[in-house]
């Protein structure tokens, strides 16, 4: 009885300290993702060159860390599973742009930003890393960045600024333009359209 | 943004308390019918059954801000170096030290109130009348504390959105919250008189165009990318708010006596 109890704890004790590693690990493989990735996005910002040349720039890195599928399927919610394969093509290629446009429109402006690094913590499959991000003339931002699978294939899920979620908010404002639109997703998609043709006429 | 409006309810409430109530019954959204389950769940739980009269008082808040308020903050941020700016917004902060410190107390919250009370101390002496932070050089940060967070913490629901004329984005909590404040705020009693009424205003005044001049970036980017821009200012205002609910409930740091083992500090 005694052996087996033993053997229990053992074994318990061996899970809990696997896990705690693996989480570990995840949570170090998250941070140094999330340095790697604002240090990429810093020396743009930052480095010399046109906003044109910078916006190129910046959509490789994106394309590279963001998990811009998933943050778009996301973003539509329950709309997602009613668009026609062809809309979801045609939305999937429109988010891009918006995302790259927002991003780049954050960013673009920000010449001397910085951040720092903070804490690291697990958060369901996910794991959160805590920045702090600096911009000159500008206090300074909390910034969290969601990174999802972090382990193998990390990629940026979501970037939480001052507790506001992007993918979420940019979920609410979706769904509200569509209730006022009769539920279209083809309205959506041509709004997304519109909206970043107007961004990037106006720089 | 609580400093921003601390004297709006001097104004003629008598008159527009009841007119405001008469435009509220005439704008009630209309919920969508049963036979469409997810418009009614998506409605129910974006609960803003105000949502065409906020709206009018969105455009209404817009219009001032365009016109007014913007301009201003823009002129305050070309004006002022940043550095006296960052001292103003700290004065403003610890001008709300009593308000804060009566919440961190109600919220239960002892190291809040620890870290409040010695914000107070050292920032309006050593920190020159609160001009400087050195109280968070000295390992005493800064955290939110109102009235509407209290309330939270006491288990009061948000209730629906609102969105209120000059006031901007609230809820009935936040909203019974920040009237309390201004009740609770010693700044509001203190004195009487032309100089404090004009020390009053013109801290009101300051708070506004320091608010608005740190989001002078964030809300010009949100005006240009969000296709709702009412719906995303929605979406914002409460994340940020249950953010900072979240934030409060969360700090449960243990409070020690010197003369025990210490425990060791989170990672």
């Amino acid at each position: 009885m005694r052996s087996r109890r033993f053997l229990l704890t053992v074994s318990a004790a061996w899970l809990a300290i696997g896990r705690g590693a693996r989480a570990q690990s995840a949570a170090g493989h998250a941070a140094a993702f999330v340095k790697a990735t604002g240090d990429q996005m810093a020396a743009v910002v930052n480095g010399p060159g046109s906003a044109r040349q910078k916006r190129q720039m910046l959509i490789r890195i994106i394309d590279g860390t963001v998990d811009v599928d998933g943050v778009a399927r996301f973003c539509l919610g329950r709309f997602w599973r009613q668009a026609s394969p062809a809309q979801q093509k045609r939305y999937m290629a429109i988010f891009h742009q918006v995302l790259v446009t927002n991003i780049t429109s954050k960013l673009g402006e920000y010449k001397g930003v910085t951040f720092t690094m903070g804490r690291t913590q697990p958060d369901g499959e996910n794991t959160k890393v805590n920045t702090v991000v600096n911009r000159p003339n500008n206090p300074p931002t909390n910034v969290q960045w969601v990174i999802g699978d972090p382990g193998s294939n990390p990629k940026i899920v979501d970037v939480v600024a001052e507790g506001t979620s992007l993918r979420l908010t940019q979920r609410s404002d979706y769904a509200s333009y569509l209730s006022h639109n009769n539920y279209s997703i083809d309205a959506l998609i041509k709004a997304m359209q519109q909206q970043v043709e107007q961004n990037q006429a106006s720089g | 943004m609580r400093a921003f409006f601390r004297s709006t309810p001097r104004l003629g409430h008598r008159v527009w308390v009841p007119s405001l109530l008469l435009i509220v019954l005439a704008g009630c959204a209309t919920p969508p019918p049963a036979s469409d389950p997810d418009a009614l769940a998506d409605y129910r739980q974006t609960n803003d059954p105000l949502e065409p009269t906020n709206r009018v008082f969105y455009a209404i808040n817009n219009g001032l801000d365009t016109a007014i308020l913007k301009p201003a903050a823009q002129a305050y941020k070309f004006l002022l170096p940043e550095a006296v700016r960052t001292g103003i917004h700290h004065m403003l902060g610890n001008l709300g030290t009593p308000v804060q410190l009566s919440n961190d107390m109600l919220e239960g919250k002892p190291r809040r109130a620890g870290d409040t009370t010695m914000r107070f101390l050292i920032n309006s002496t050593v920190g020159v009348l609160g001009f400087f932070d050195v109280a968070k050089r000295w390992g005493y940060p800064d955290h939110d504390a109102d009235f509407g967070m209290t309330l939270a913490k006491w288990g009061v629901g948000e209730g629906p959105y609102l969105y209120l004329p000059v006031l901007g984005p609230t809820d009935p909590r936040d909203f019974a919250g920040f009237g309390v404040d201004i009740a609770a705020d010693p700044f509001t009693w203190v004195g009487q008189g032309t100089t404090v009424q004009v020390l009053g205003y013109s801290k009101w005044a300051l708070g506004a165009l320091d608010t608005r001049s740190r989001l002078l970036g964030e809300i010009d980017s949100i005006k240009k990318t969000a296709l709702d821009p009412y719906a995303t200012f929605r979406s914002l205002y409460r994340q940020h708010r249950h953010s900072q609910i979240e934030e409060m409930e969360n700090d449960n740091r243990a409070t020690v006596p010197v003369w025990f083992p210490q425990p060791a500090p989170a990672h």
